[in-house]
This record gives C-alpha cells, sequence and structure tokens, in this order.
C-alpha cells in the first residue's frame, strides 16, 4: 500500500486516544466503601454481557474512527496488475467504442458474454484513464446513436451511460463507429488521442474500415473482449417459401438454409418448423464442416392469409441466430380477372380476345372472370390470384386504391397498354404500384429482319425482343434462344420514365432497342408486371406468336402464387420498415415479438390525395414477428395482416472468424508503447472515508441506545 | 395523620441517646395519646367493664376514681415481660453517605423501645453483635438499667463481619421464658439459616420482631460517575469498577427482592418484620411498628 500523503499518518496515534480516556477514566474512578456489595455484583452480573459487548463495539468504533480518519487523508492506494493498455494512464481525448453488435450476446465458456467483458474493460479503461482527460463513448452497432457524444471530463456521467447500454441484435459497423470517434476526437487539441474499441474481434463489421493516416490521426487501441478461445457456431442464415405445385395450390414449400461455421461437420442437426407458434415438422440435417446445407420443409395451408413460420435449429451457444423467421402464403387459387379496356362487338378484335383464349386453354386449371373498367370499382378483388388490365384508359381513384391495396396485401397484377391507355392518369393515380411511370408512345422506326419461312408478314416497322434471361422463373419455361417469343414483333410499344434502381424491380424483357417490354416490380407483398405493348394484334403480333400460350400462362401462374417468403417480408435487425396505410387509418400500432407496442401516428395527407400514405417505422431492434394494428376513424382497430412483417438477425453476425491481425486497425498495443507489464493505481480512500461514516453511525447508534437505556431506569 | 417525628438527622443532633428515645417515641405516640406515659404499653391491650366473676383484683382503680365506673385492666400477659433487642454492629452497618449510618439509625429505634419498655415495667436486655458477641446487658427492671443501656448503644460503633444467626441462638439460650426478641439489622449479608433461627424462637414461644435497616443508597442506585466500589466488611475483598448508570435498574431490581425475600420469611415463620431505611424518620417506623402489633393482637 502507497500514500499520496504519509506525513498524515502521524494522526494514526490518534487511535490510542479511546483507550486513554478509557483508561484515565478508571483511575479518576471514585472509590466507595459499599455495603451492599452482593446487590451490586448480582446486578452487575446481570448486565454484564450486554455492557461488555456494547463497551468492546464503542471501543472498537471510536478506535476504528480515529485510525481510518488519518488514514483516508494519507489518500492510500494500490498498486495492481492491469491488462489495461499503458496508454491509458496517459492525459489524452478518448472515444471508447462499445462492439454491442448481436455476436456479443453469445454466452461464452465462463457463462458470461462478450458484451459484458467488453463492458467491464471499457469501464476499466475509462476509471483508469487520468484525472484530465476527456472521454466519449460511441457504440458499434449498426446506426446506433452514441451515448456520449460529446468529449467529457464527467467520468461518472460516463461509467453511467456504458452501464446503461444494452446489447444489440444488430450488425457491427466499425468502419461508421470509428468514422464518428474520429469526428468526435477532431475537436480535441490534444496531442494524445485514442480510440479504444471493445470487442470481440469478430471479422464481420470491419470489411470497410479505413483508419484515419497522418500524423494528427488518432491512435486506435483494441480491447478484446472475446477470451481468447475461438467460438463455433450453427446458424440458419436464409429462410424462403416458395409455391410447391406437387402438394396442389395450397402447397407451400419452406426452405432453410443452414450454416456451419466450425472445422467439424455437423450430422443429424435437429431442425424444427413452427408455423404461428405451433410446431408442425422436424427433420435433421447434415451439414458439411466450414459447409451449408438446406433443409426443405413443404406443407399445405389456407390460402388468403400470412402465416408466421420459423425454422430453429438446436441451440448452440449463440441462440439468437439459431433460429429465422418469414411470413408464408399459400396460393391464392387460379382465379384470374380480365379487365377488357377496349371492348369490341367483333370478339376477334376485342382486345383480351387473345388474352382470354391463352387462360382458357385447356388443362390450364385458370378460372377466368371478365369485367370492364367500370364495373371494377364493386368487385371484391381479394379472391383473385392474377389481375390483368389490358388497354384500361385511366383508373378511377377507387379504383386505383383497390388495386393498390390488392397488390400490397399479396395480389399479382399485369398491366398492357394500348392506345386508350391515358398515361398521366396512369402515372398520376397509379404511381403507387407502375414499376415505372409510363412515358411516350414509340414506333418501330425500320422494319425487322429476315422472318421465318411461312409466317404472315406484316410490313409495319417492327422491333423484336432481345435474348431472354431464362433465369426469371417467367421465362425458365423456354428453350435457350427464346423460341416462340423471338419472331414476334413490336410494331409500337411504350417508353418508360427511366428510374434510379430499386429493389425488387427487374426488366424481364427487352426489346432489341434497349427499351423494357416487360417490367416487374414487387409492391408490398404483391408483384406487378407491365408489358409495354398492348395485349392483342393492335401494336404487336405476339399474340399469334407460339410463346404467347406459355408466357401468358406462366404470367399468371406467377403472379397468382404471390411472393411469399424472407425476402418479401423480412428485413435485418436495426433496418427501417415502410408500413402503408390505409385512407382511414388514424394511428398505426406495431406489435413488437417482445416488450411493449409502439404507436405510430400518420402525418397528415399532402395534397396528392392519390398518393399512398406510408409510415416509417426503425425501431425494428428484436427479431421476429412484428404485428401491425391500425385504428381507424369510426374508432375500430383491427389487424393488418398485409403490413405484418419479420426482422431477422444479419447472417454475418453468426460468423465466427476472427479479425486477421494483418487487418487489425490497431497500430498501439500496450507492449509496444511501454516495455513493462501496466500497473494501475487503485484508490483507497473511498472504501476508507466510508467505514468512517459507518463508524460514526454505529458510535452514534450505540451511544444512543445506551443513553435511552439509562433514561428507562 | 400530623406528627411531631424528627427526621434522623435532626435526632442525631439532640444531646444524649435518652433524650433522642424519649424524642422518638413522643413523636411515636404523637395525636395516638395525649400522653404517652400513661396507659402507655407496647403490650397494653384494652379495658373491660367489670361483670360479675371477674378478678376483682384486675380493677384499675384510677379508672374508677377518673369516670366512677369499675373497669378491669386487661394486659396480654399478666407478667411482666423480658426483652431483648439485637443490634447489628458489623462494618456494613457503618454505610450512611449522606444522612446518619445504619447502625446509628438502628440505635435509635433500639433506645425508643428500651425507653417504652422501662416505662411499663418492662425488663429491657441489649445484645451488640457482629460475628461475636461484642456486649450484653441481660434485661432488668432495678432503677439505672435503663440509662446503662442507652450508654450502651450510644458507645457502639461498626466493625466486624456480621453473624445474626449466632446472636439470635445465643439469645435462645438466654430466654428461658417466653420473651420479646428484636433484631436490628441491614441483613444484608445474612446467612440463608438466619430464618431457621428466627423459626426456633418463634416454636419456643418468643414474640420475634425484625427490623431491616437500609441506606438509601441500597434501594437505588444514587451515583452518576464511574465508581470503583469496595466491599465495606473486613475481609471481604470484593472490588466492582463500573459506571453505576448501567447497574441502575438492575441493582434496584435486586434490593427490592432482597427485601421482598425478608418480608416473606419473616411472614412464613409469623415473624414481625419492618424495614425501614435511614432517610425516614424513626418515630414513623416506631410508630409503624407498634400499630401493626397491635393489629396483630386483635
Amino acid at each position: 500500500m502507497h500514500f499520496l500523503a504519509p506525513s498524515l499518518l502521524l494522526g494514526l496515534l490518534a487511535a490510542a486516544l479511546p483507550a486513554i480516556i478509557h483508561r484515565i477514566g478508571r483511575r479518576h474512578a471514585r472509590p466507595v466503601r459499599f455495603a451492599a456489595m452482593e446487590l451490586l455484583l448480582r446486578a452487575e452480573h446481570e448486565v454484564s454481557a450486554r455492557r461488555r459487548l456494547r463497551d468492546a463495539l464503542l471501543l472498537f468504533a471510536r478506535t476504528g474512527l480515529a485510525m481510518a480518519l488519518p488514514l483516508a487523508f494519507a489518500r492510500p492506494f494500490a498498486e495492481v496488475r492491469s491488462d489495461l493498455p499503458a496508454v491509458t494512464g496517459r492525459s489524452q481525448s478518448a472515444v471508447v467504442v462499445l462492439d454491442d453488435s448481436a455476436s456479443m450476446r453469445r454466452r461464452a465458456a465462463d457463462g458470461g458474454t462478450p458484451f459484458e467483458a467488453a463492458r467491464a474493460k471499457a469501464r476499466a479503461v475509462i476509471e483508469h484513464l487520468s484525472a484530465d482527460s476527456e472521454v466519449a463513448l460511441v457504440l458499434a452497432s449498426e446506426g446506433s446513436a452514441a451515448p456520449i457524444a460529446e468529449l467529457a471530463s464527467d467520468r461518472a456521467r460516463v461509467v453511467a451511460a456504458l452501464e446503461a447500454v444494452p446489447s444489440s441484435a444488430r450488425r457491427a459497423d466499425f468502419a461508421a463507429a470509428l468514422r464518428r470517434a474520429t469526428q468526435i476526437l477532431a475537436g480535441s487539441t490534444r496531442a494524445d488521442r485514442l480510440i479504444y474499441v471493445a470487442t470481440d474481434l469478430q471479422a464481420a463489421g470491419w470489411d470497410d474500415v479505413k483508419p484515419a493516416a497522418g500524423p494528427g490521426a488518432p491512435q486506435i487501441v483494441l480491447l478484446d473482449a472475446s477470451g481468447g478461445a475461438a467460438w463455433t457456431n450453427r446458424a440458419v442464415v436464409a429462410l424462403a417459401a416458395e409455391p410447391a405445385p406437387e402438394e396442389g395450390a395450397q402447397g407451400i414449400a419452406v426452405i432453410a438454409e443452414i450454416a456451419n461455421f466450425s472445422p467439424e461437420p455437423v450430422r443429424n442437426l435437429g431442425v424444427t418448423l413452427a408455423l404461428d407458434g405451433a410446431e408442425v415438422a422436424r427433420g435433421f440435417v447434415d451439414v458439411p464442416a466450414a459447409g451449408r446445407a438446406r433443409k426443405r420443409f413443404v406443407l399445405t395451408t389456407a390460402g388468403g392469409s400470412a402465416h408466421e413460420a420459423e425454422v430453429a435449429i438446436d441451440k448452440d451457444s449463440f441462440p439468437l441466430d439459431d433460429r429465422r423467421a418469414c411470413l408464408v402464403e399459400a396460393s391464392r387459387g387460379l382465379r384470374v380477372l380480365i379487365v377488357d379496356g377496349d371492348p369490341r362487338t367483333v370478339r376477334t378484335e376485342d382486345e383480351t380476345f387473345f388474352l382470354e383464349a391463352a387462360l382458357r386453354a385447356g388443362g390450364s386449371g385458370f378460372s377466368v372472370t371478365s369485367t370492364l373498367p367500370d364495373d371494377l370499382a364493386g368487385r371484391d378483388l381479394s379472391g383473385f390470384g392474377a389481375i390483368f388490365l389490358a388497354n384500361v384508359n385511366r383508373p378511377t381513384p377507387t379504383v386505383a386504391a383497390a388495386l393498390i391495396h390488392y397488390v400490397e396485401a399479396g395480389g399479382g397484377l399485369f398491366i398492357s397498354v394500348g392506345d386508350r391507355v391515358d398515361t398521366d392518369a396512369w402515372n398520376q393515380a397509379a404511381k403507387a404500384i407502375l414499376p415505372q411511370p409510363l412515358g411516350l408512345r414509340r414506333s418501330a422506326a425500320a422494319l425487322p429482319g429476315a422472318h421465318a419461312e411461312g409466317e404472315t408478314v406484316d410490313l409495319r416497322p417492327a422491333e423484336r425482343l432481345a435474348p431472354i434471361d431464362r433465369r426469371h422463373p417467367l421465362l425458365s419455361a423456354f428453350p435457350a434462344h427464346g423460341d416462340g417469343l423471338s419472331s414476334a414483333r413490336f410494331f409500337q410499344y411504350m417508353l418508360l420514365s427511366p428510374l434510379p434502381d430499386a429493389p425488387g424491380r427487374q426488366i424481364v424483357l427487352r426489346y432489341e432497342s434497349g427499351a423494357p417490354a416487360l417490367v416487374e416490380a414487387e409492391v408490398g407483398r404483391g408483384r406487378v408486371l407491365l408489358l409495354t405493348t398492348t395485349i392483342d394484334r393492335e401494336w404487336t403480333d405476339l399474340p399469334i406468336r407460339p410463346g404467347f400460350l406459355p408466357l401468358i400462362q406462366e404470367t399468371a401462374r406467377y403472379l397468382a402464387g404471390a411472393p411469399s417468403g424472407e425476402a418479401a417480408t423480412a428485413i435485418a435487425v436495426g433496418q427501417k420498415r415502410e408500413i402503408a396505410l390505409e385512407p382511414d387509418d388514424r394511428r398505426v400500432e406495431i406489435v413488437p415479438p417482445a416488450g411493449e407496442s409502439h404507436w405510430l401516428t400518420p402525418p397528415a395527407r399532402g395534397g396528392d390525395a392519390h398518393t399512398r400514405r406510408t409510415l416509417t417505422f426503425a425501431e425494428t431492434d428484436e427479431p421476429g414477428f412484428y404485428r401491425v394494428r391500425a385504428a381507424r376513424g369510426d374508432g375500430t382497430i383491427s389487424e393488418r395482416p398485409d403490413a405484418a412483417f419479420v426482422v431477422n438477425l444479419d447472417a454475418r453476425e453468426s460468423d465466427p472468424a476472427r479479425l486477421p491481425d494483418d487487418k487489425r486497425p490497431d497500430r498501439v498495443t500496450a507492449s509496444a508503447t511501454t516495455g513493462v507489464a501496466p500497473r494501475r493505481r487503485l484508490e483507497l480512500w473511498h472504501a476508507l472515508g466510508a467505514a468512517a461514516i459507518a463508524l460514526v453511525l454505529l458510535e452514534s447508534l450505540l451511544t444512543l441506545r445506551f443513553r435511552r437505556g439509562r433514561v428507562k431506569a | 395523620m400530623p406528627t411531631l417525628a424528627l427526621d434522623p438527622l435532626d435526632i442525631a443532633l439532640l444531646e444524649s441517646m435518652s433524650v433522642r428515645a424519649r424524642v422518638i417515641v413522643e413523636g411515636a405516640f404523637a395525636g395516638l395519646h395525649g400522653n404517652p406515659h400513661t396507659g402507655a404499653s407496647i403490650e397494653f391491650s384494652e379495658h373491660k367493664e367489670y361483670a360479675p366473676g371477674d378478678d376483682i383484683r384486675r380493677i384499675d382503680w384510677k379508672a374508677v376514681g377518673r369516670v366512677d365506673r369499675y373497669y378491669l385492666k386487661r394486659f396480654e400477659d399478666e407478667t411482666e415481660m423480658r426483652s431483648f433487642l439485637l443490634l447489628d454492629s458489623s462494618a456494613s452497618m457503618g454505610y450512611g453517605r449522606k444522612g446518619v449510618s445504619k447502625l446509628a439509625y438502628a440505635s435509635y429505634l433500639a433506645a425508643a423501645l428500651a425507653y417504652l419498655l422501662a416505662q411499663q415495667g418492662d425488663p429491657a436486655g441489649l445484645l451488640v453483635f457482629d460475628a461475636e458477641t461484642r456486649q450484653y446487658l441481660p434485661p432488668r427492671t432495678r432503677g439505672g438499667h435503663i440509662r446503662d443501656l442507652l450508654v450502651a448503644l450510644e458507645a457502639v460503633t461498626p466493625a466486624g463481619r456480621t453473624e445474626p444467626g449466632r446472636a439470635l441462638a445465643y439469645v435462645g439460650e438466654l430466654a428461658d421464658r417466653k420473651s420479646l426478641v428484636v433484631l436490628f439489622s441491614d441483613l444484608l449479608d445474612a446467612p440463608v439459616d438466619l430464618a431457621d433461627r428466627l423459626r426456633q424462637l418463634r416454636s419456643r414461644g418468643h414474640d420475634v420482631a425484625l427490623f431491616q435497616i437500609l441506606d438509601p443508597d441500597e434501594v437505588a442506585l444514587p451515583f452518576d460517575e464511574v465508581t470503583d466500589f469496595e466491599a465495606i466488611e473486613p475481609g471481604d475483598t470484593r472490588r466492582l469498577l463500573v459506571d453505576p448508570r448501567d447497574l441502575a435498574a438492575s441493582f434496584e431490581r435486586e434490593s427490592a427482592a432482597l427485601r421482598e425475600r425478608w418480608r416473606r420469611t419473616c411472614v412464613e415463620a409469623r415473624v414481625e418484620y419492618q424495614f425501614a431505611t435511614t432517610a425516614q424518620p424513626p418515630a414513623d417506623v416506631l410508630r409503624a411498628f407498634l400499630f401493626a402489633r397491635q393489629r396483630a393482637r386483635r
């Protein structure tokens, strides 16, 4: 033990005062020759045990107090070996980056978590910094706010903020965290600027890290909270659902991808499928060492509504990634609605003649209903697996809203254009579902090239389709060169306004000119296909080409088997979720997998009455199913299954690969800074001060009880 | 009842023991009789009107002269009653921190009783003892005996350890017929066989009374600073250094228990028990004793 003010230890002599005072008191006791000694001794015997204990406690309290005070004033401290970097003892500006990503929640061999270890290391650094240092606190998980975003000298506040940090399920993003830390340190004028990163050194999250270089760049110190031992892991890294035709229209296949992050293969790993919370299937899978395996479950469900599917494997030390969820929905059946936008009295001239003929072709199984645009408003669209809009002039606001709701709820919509289409009206009313805004009509500039023998020759200038990409499900049934489609000629088509790339939108077919012929977009849980030419022979001879029938039938099946599985309904932890609102929605309740609901109030409707309102929900911090309920204007609260979504762990957090040494951004280590094992000072005067206060209280209590006893006597 | 009783310190200031005895007796009888020297007796019982058949030798002729009626004078004992006054003079009886010592107080009471007995012509003896018999004056009625007795009481000084049982045994041998035996002691260190001695005396027909006299300090500890207590009797080496405030409550309980124990012992042995502290006027104590005897005779 060492003392900052050892001369004050002379005060320890005061420890003898209580004993001396006691002895002086005894020496000056008045002698009395007393007759009733027997009574006196009996009385003394009765109280002696209690009195002796009290006297001993009083002597202890007073002597202890007389010792504790000078000891505390002498500022004692002990030097203990420290596993902290020696640089922590210097006066500096520091930012502590705490890794609170999902992988830090795994259980280590000692029963603790790397997150707890990292927090302890971060706390030790903060407490060990010299008194004039300043420190900030930043979190490493993606999108997290910094608890202490400015350099602060009040370390107690920083420690309190550190203790309040919960572990998250987000992925690590050290690039962003280090950028933030560097920005914070940029305002410091100190020579020593350090960034301490308390992490398990998992490689994931360090991908884009580019430490600042140069003379003024902060030094990075990594605090290893992994405990040194490598960990192995098994995880469900992907989950998909797709129609299972072998089980009929209501068949669904749920496919889980299971990764084994260990050098040993895993045999007979238990895999369980739960549907709506109930276990419905269990199987086993062998996963090769450092490899992946797929497990496919097939089941049938009632169509028309989404189900919560969750695949779980046998638990390991990181249970958070041992399960994965998605929403699945069976096909709505093969009911198809055709909306004829250009009806004619002559059957063969009708806009939907070829379309209807293709859908009704024998053995297709489609139940086709035809209607006119004016009749669309009163129809219940939810029963149809796919809707074809053929050359419809303009959707009324009511029809547009119904179509948007239909698609976002999982419906499939096919739109073909023609000379009756009012592009402005479509772009305004149906902006939410159009894959791309409609543009100008274009006529082919030149005659197409050679045509097949025996084919009917139309001498109008025409274009053909570009080679098809058979990887798309719609086109996978066609031959490699697109026979049946490649001969089709397109005399006119509609150009589309360009849009930046968006997830879920892709061009399925192109013209030779490069203009889109068939464009697909995922909207909500549904899908829309836009054909930029007519569905009859007005602008193209496609309807009379051999590929037309399979193309239309595949399109109908593709649209009716609404997208299902993780891709459409799941987001990663921490990502934002857009929630589409109904016109009458006043408030929306998001029910997370655990904890309290979140109530969101939509913004007031803007000037565009046809624009669909949306809400952004950002608090997707826990994996699991998030349900949505909406409070309507009439006071009712209803479930919104179409808006429900799933939050899954970012699969990168499951990979236990350790950050290679050559990728480590730290350039300053404890051993590099000093050649000796660092030591840290453990202040003891706080404990002594607390002991002195306790002794004062004890002495007061004893004296008080003593006096009360005398008053009673 | 208004009394003329002087407190012990006032009595101590009086000139001689005979004066003190007389003052105490007068104080005890003040308001009880017009003249304590007339018809006053510790054994006088009552007057009874003459009836045919009564012994005419018992007629109180003085009463006949006063009221012109025949009354018979009745006494508990028709013969003279010998009394033994036993005074504990051990060292512990010398304790008296603020007032008179217990020994002085007991001497006053013994003198007053002796005076009263002499007044009614009953012989009274005195036995002063500690562990041994220090002085013995046998009961006599001759003139001058009371003066010798009072002088002896005045000369008593505290010393030695106490053995009241021995004194009682000694009196038991001396008293060959029914006698009144009165013991004055603090009974602080009295052995347990003292109760047996008292019962033996009673079984022989003696009338026995016990005065337990304590200093107020021995009833409740009044000390308020650390005190080094040491035993007062010779040969007793017990000491206790203590803050008396710690023991006050317990001491008071022990003292009360001691008194209660002796009171119960006396009741069981049919011995009259009288407790007094040296702060009480002796006349009050004497009066209480006489009243108690009178009630017990009825």
